[in-house]
């Protein structure tokens, strides 16, 4: 071959050289449909997520960040030096939870995460610990103390008798204590207890803080299906319709006839003894019951006019009956001045003091108002969109609707809305969550919400 | 149009002279059409006609195109500030991903996607509606405070009166056959391959891919597809009807959203 080459390279013959390959490179040009086609035949498939895959559960929160309550501890403490303390998460922010949490409660200044689970850790408790509403927090550094502040979402010790066997059904937390419903074992109470609201007698100068005291609540007429925490007392509902009390009573909001303290849950008369009631709330002084008929009860305070439809006197002890004519009462919710009621047709009423959600003019009422449904995204465009639960803070309102959107309004303390802004919203306005709201809790300035991811 | 029959040619009165009574020639006042009015020297009426176009509507998409002729240019600039919604029917393909968001575009990515129902497509597109509702009342510029806000807020009639992104104000599915599916999309302000982009997003959300296949505006403003001319109906009579047709509502319509 060298031979022939340079044969060739002598003679000078001008042949026509060989076309120089290219290997491995494509002709440039247009590229043919076929070509293009058969390109998009033999490309890889790639799979996300396969035809089994399930929706996940998880907890947003929002609002003040330096009592704990968030349960973000970078919040408070950076990890990092040159960040600085968030004060305020105003858009709704993904809480990481070792379990799935079915029920969440927050308090002032603290927040309860529970979960079904028969695992021995039931109880997730964050925020103000200073009369162990949180139950005793052992100090990591002195085994003898506890914390005063729980920054991230920490076990709460239940002294329970079958630990694997016991499920937590739901949380409840009021100013200062909390209560925990238990399939099984009653109620466990935690927390302060200087007007009895833990349901036990009340001790003379006792410590709140730093003590392993819970108390269990077994003696009640049926099993209890519902525990609602108010400011400073209690109620429990019971599986056959009765509502039991024990706290602080000075606004009637015990319902028991008088306004002293009771430290033994005592069940209530008046207008609800005998009838089936479905559902208690409160959060403020102020009570409200639903019947399974419809029809809706208060008690407590009525300071803000919240009972003004039946009484002049601003507290009534006494359950008394409501008479809305606004269709049958599905659920209702009670704030610190403002009450919110859903009828089955799906309409939201506001009455009481404060942004009640129509407008910056309606200030106080003391009749129902109607919160129109367009509000709630209802349309010509949309009109199967209802309103499936409504809840109450102490001085804003949320409202869930059937598609999984989450409405607030009210006064925006601290950022408790959730909205990305920081002034009050006079009418329902749109939560930014990702993913489908299962349920929301309101406290004083902060939120928590139950999520399911959409895919 | 020229062929049209034109204008009766202006009069005047001009003193000719006629032969008088008994010789001589007088002068007599007589009606005569205006020389500068005659055809010859005027020429064809109309040589240009001006013509404007309203919304975009690019390569890809089919659908209502507005035009304004002449005076209607006038009234074109007064629909644009009505900021009214337009209404499109999209349509999409899973298991593709394209550069262009297009099903003609260079491929990227293929994807399963026989885990995608239409109840997670529905609970994506109501995401997508509250979103955008949520801009909606953000772009249109009102204070939320006041109670006026509130009373518009409960009928619905706020939308941005100026500039903003593109918005949704209401998106729905006609159609759920694996894997294709058809959306139905109102908005305002917004530009074609946005709704592509839209479509690809969708598609994302679902863990999955997807392409536009069909983009086609079935609504602009006050004009749907039943005014609207197809290509054999491009001649002056139909034009003429369409224009006679809607001008009423075209005015009715700006003089409700602007006065």
């Amino acid at each position: 071959r060298g031979a022939g080459a340079m044969w060739r390279a002598l003679s000078g013959a001008r042949w026509p050289l060989p076309a120089l390959s290219r290997g491995l490179a494509k002709s440039a040009g247009p590229r043919s449909a076929r070509h293009l086609r058969e390109e998009e035949e033999a490309a890889p498939v790639f799979q996300y997520a396969g035809k089994a895959a399930r929706r996940k559960d998880r907890v947003f929160v929002w609002g003040f960040c330096y009592s704990g309550a968030l349960g973000v501890p970078s919040f408070v403490k950076p990890d990092v030096g040159w960040k600085k303390p968030r004060r305020i998460q105003a858009t709704p922010y993904r809480l990481e939870t070792e379990e799935k949490i079915s029920s969440a409660a927050c308090g002032y200044g603290f927040t309860l995460l529970s979960s079904s689970t028969t695992d021995i850790t039931k109880v997730w408790g964050m925020g103000l610990n200073k009369d162990s509403q949180l139950g005793f927090q052992r100090s990591r550094r002195d085994r003898t103390k506890g914390y005063e502040y729980v920054l991230e979402p920490s076990p709460v010790p239940l002294p329970l008798e079958k630990p694997q066997q016991t499920r937590v059904l739901q949380v409840s937390c009021g100013r200062a204590h909390s209560l925990i419903l238990t399939d099984s074992e009653g109620v466990f109470t935690m927390g302060n207890n200087s007007y009895g609201q833990c349901g036990r007698k009340v001790v003379e100068d006792e410590t709140y803080g730093e003590s392993h005291l819970i108390h269990q609540l077994t003696e009640f007429d049926s099993r209890v299906v519902q525990v609602v925490c108010g400011q400073d007392h209690s109620l429990f509902r019971t599986k056959k319709g009765a509502v039991y009390a024990c706290g602080w009573g000075a606004d009637g909001q015990t319902g028991l006839g008088h306004y002293n303290i009771t430290s033994v849950p005592t069940k209530l008369r008046g207008d609800i003894a005998g009838v089936n009631i479905i559902q208690v709330s409160s959060y403020g002084d102020c009570c409200l019951a639903v019947s399974d008929e419809g029809d809706v009860f208060g008690w407590g305070n009525s300071e803000y006019l919240q009972l003004a439809s039946v009484t002049e006197t601003t507290q009534v002890n006494v359950p008394r009956h409501l008479p809305f004519k606004i269709g049958k009462i599905k659920e209702a919710a009670c704030g610190g001045t403002g009450n919110v009621v859903l009828t089955e047709e799906g309409n939201v009423f506001v009455w009481g003091y404060g942004i009640l959600g129509k407008g910056p003019n309606l200030i106080e009422t003391a009749v129902p108002e109607m919160i129109p449904p367009s509000l709630f995204g209802w349309s010509d465009f949309n009109p199967d969109i209802r309103v499936a639960h409504v809840r109450c803070g102490l001085s804003h309102f949320a409202a869930l609707t059937n598609r999984g959107e989450l409405f607030v309004w009210g006064k925006n303390l601290r950022g408790c809305l959730g909205t990305g802004r920081m002034e009050d919203q006079y009418f329902p306005w749109r939560v930014t969550v990702p993913g489908e709201v299962v349920d929301v809790a309101c406290g004083v300035d902060h939120m928590v919400s139950m999520v399911k991811s959409f895919t | 149009l020229n062929a049209a029959p034109r204008r009766a040619p202006r009069q005047h009165v001009r003193f000719l002279p006629a032969p008088g009574d008994g010789g001589g020639t007088e002068l007599v006042a007589t009606r005569v059409p205006v020389l500068a009015d005659h055809p010859l020297v005027r020429g064809p009426r109309f040589r240009r006609l001006k013509m404007g176009a309203g919304h975009r509507l690019d390569v890809k998409s089919s659908g209502v195109f507005v035009l304004g002729i002449g005076h209607g240019n006038k009234l074109l600039t007064d629909l644009y500030n009505c900021h009214l919604t337009k209404v499109y029917t999209v349509g999409g393909l899973f298991g593709k991903a394209t550069d262009d968001f297009s099903d003609t575009g260079k491929l990227v990515e293929k994807t399963t996607f026989d885990h995608v129902t239409r109840e997670k497509l529905e609970r994506i597109l109501a995401v997508i509606q509250g979103t955008n509702h949520k801009a909606l009342l953000l772009h249109s510029n009102i204070d939320m405070r006041t109670q006026e806000a509130y009373e518009l807020a409960v009928k619905g009639l706020i939308r941005p009166m100026g500039k903003s992104p593109p918005i949704i104000t209401a998106i729905r599915c006609l159609q759920f056959t694996l894997p294709e599916f058809q959306l139905e999309i109102h908005c305002l302000h917004e530009t074609q391959q946005y709704l592509r982009k839209i479509v690809h997003e969708i598609g994302l959300e679902l863990k999955s891919s997807a392409v536009c296949t069909q983009v086609r505006r079935i609504r602009d403003g006050v004009f749907t597809l039943e005014d609207a001319l197809p290509r054999t109906q491009w001649n002056l009579q139909s034009i003429q009807n369409a224009i006679g047709d809607c001008q009423l509502r075209v005015k009715t319509e700006i003089e409700k959203t602007i006065g």
